[in-house]
């Protein structure tokens, strides 16, 4: 077992400054933490919540009701405040707003997270997905940056690589930094490329050979 | 014949692994916002019950994948339910793909993870159905009723089609229904077809999937008639269901999918329980 446990180490991060993650604060409060979206930490009119479970919820659908299948996507709505005991709760909390996000962050500190190459992702698919091993160099240029775009797709910090050793170039350097997002900040990190990568590669192979 | 799926007792009063995690699998979807919802549903009241140090979800087609999930707990000893209708391709060849387990039991660093068999294999899946049954259509003579219990059918490797025959048969035999079928969507018996196989006045189908999503709260209820055309998913209805539906001269029962019933959070912790009789922890209580 790791010597400090996951939450014990957020409590780390926290006492280093870094009360962000995604479009979330966490903030100190006396008897424990809340958790609220960023541009509403000098509301007053917030629906307070006192359950972890609350966060499935309020993750769920956007501000116009939609799924969001992608919980890195900016799309939080506003207008809730999470006031909870301690940081076990804090946790598990951000487990439902940011699934796996604390995990990988940890692992990527101690130099254990191994991303996975965009090409290896792509090799692997099998069915209707096999399609996307054709994507090219040139069109996953393309692709990834305005597919993962951090203003309006997704929040999460590229780590990998179209091969090993070969980053997608066109990708904004901050996009590929997880320092870019502040010393305020526990970065959201992304080690592969998710179902909704790999279905867009798929659009973008069949418009091609359409 | 089974009076009442209510009182389920088992070993997983028993049982208390405060040094473990709980891993539950389930598929998720990126299009439809409840395909999730019984997988959360079933860890929320497992991780309240306090049997484990920690509960969590992954999914095929959420977050957190398969692949990250491991990294989101803290215990060394984790077991794995996979959130399933039964064995097949995703319990057999996705999962331990995913998770790189090689066995039921799998070592990795200081880790073992040991991998259950899915909740929808579980011997008492027939008392949960026939629990789903009776509550949807209480009160309403069982040799006046035709039991339809529902699943995709034509999966690749999936063996749910044959899960709910079984079901079926096992339902057949220990009620007093007046007929008991497995139908399919996709294959013969098609349950579009439900009127011309059944003859009692009152009919009663149970979807044999995990969650109210895409097919059993969409597709099935179009097949079956109440719905002229898909409907938006469940959670972003305004309006209800509320059986029961008149249909064709019958009085049709449309359950919620069998994965929504909270007994399954019983179910996962006995798969947990028989997975440690067939493989005894080395270290007792670990």
């Amino acid at each position: 077992m790791h010597p400090r446990s996951l939450t014990e180490q957020l409590g780390d991060w926290i006492a280093e400054g870094r009360n962000r993650i995604g479009e979330i604060l966490i903030l100190r409060r006396a008897g424990g933490w809340r958790l609220t979206h960023r541009e509403d930490a000098h509301q007053k009119e917030l629906a307070v919540a006192t359950d972890p479970h609350a966060a499935l919820a309020i993750a769920r659908l956007d501000p116009s009701g939609q799924w969001r299948p992608l919980r890195a996507a900016p799309t939080l709505r506003r207008g809730w405040a999470l006031d909870l005991a301690d940081l076990a709760v804090v946790r598990l909390a951000l487990e439902f707003f940011y699934p796996g996000a604390l995990g990988n962050y940890a692992a990527w500190r101690e130099q254990r997270l191994q991303p996975t190459p965009m090409r290896e992702t792509l090799d692997r698919q099998t069915g209707m997905y096999r399609i996307t091993q054709l994507l090219t160099d040139a069109q996953a240029g393309e692709l990834v940056p305005e597919a993962c775009a951090s203003a309006s797709r997704c929040m999460k910090t590229i780590l990998w690589d179209l091969r090993p050793g070969e980053p997608i170039r066109e990708l904004p350097s901050d996009k590929r930094d997880p320092g870019a997002t502040g010393p305020d900040t526990i970065p959201l990190l992304c080690s592969e490329a998710c179902n909704l990568l790999v279905a867009a590669a798929r659009e973008t192979v069949k418009r091609s050979r359409a | 014949m089974i009076r009442s799926a209510v009182p389920l007792v088992s070993s997983r009063e028993m049982l208390h692994k405060p040094h473990s995690a709980l891993i539950l699998v389930g598929h998720g979807s990126t299009v439809n916002p409840d395909s999730s919802a019984p997988t959360h549903a079933h860890a929320r009241a497992l991780r309240e019950r306090g049997s484990f140090a920690e509960v969590v979800s992954c999914f095929w087609k959420e977050e957190p994948s398969m692949r990250e999930v491991l990294r989101t707990v803290d215990s060394d000893d984790i077991y794995v339910v996979p959130a399933f209708i039964s064995e097949g391709y995703f319990t057999q060849t996705v999962i331990p793909r995913e998770l790189g387990l090689d066995g039921p039991l799998t070592t990795i660093g200081s880790r073992t993870v040991r991998y259950c068999e899915p909740v929808g294999s579980h011997p008492r899946m027939t008392e949960v159905l026939l629990h789903r049954a009776r509550e949807v259509a209480p009160g309403i003579p069982e040799s006046e009723t035709s039991l339809l219990i529902v699943g995709h059918g034509t999966n690749l490797n999936d063996n749910s089609a044959l899960a709910a025959k079984e079901q079926a048969r096992l339902l057949g035999e220990r009620t007093g229904y007046a007929a008991v079928l497995n139908t399919y969507m996709e294959e013969e018996p098609l349950i579009s077809k439900w009127a011309e196989l059944t003859e009692t006045p009152h009919v009663v189908v149970v979807p044999f999937f995990i969650a109210d999503g895409l097919h059993s709260y969409q597709d099935i209820p179009v097949l079956l008639g109440i719905e002229s055309e898909p409907v938006d998913p469940a959670s972003q209805r305004t309006v209800f269901r509320r059986n029961p539906f008149r249909v064709r001269g019958r009085e049709l029962y449309y359950a919620s999918a069998i994965g929504t019933e909270p007994l399954l959070a019983d179910l996962i912790l006995d798969q947990v329980a028989a997975f440690d009789r067939r493989h005894p922890p080395c270290t007792p209580g670990a």
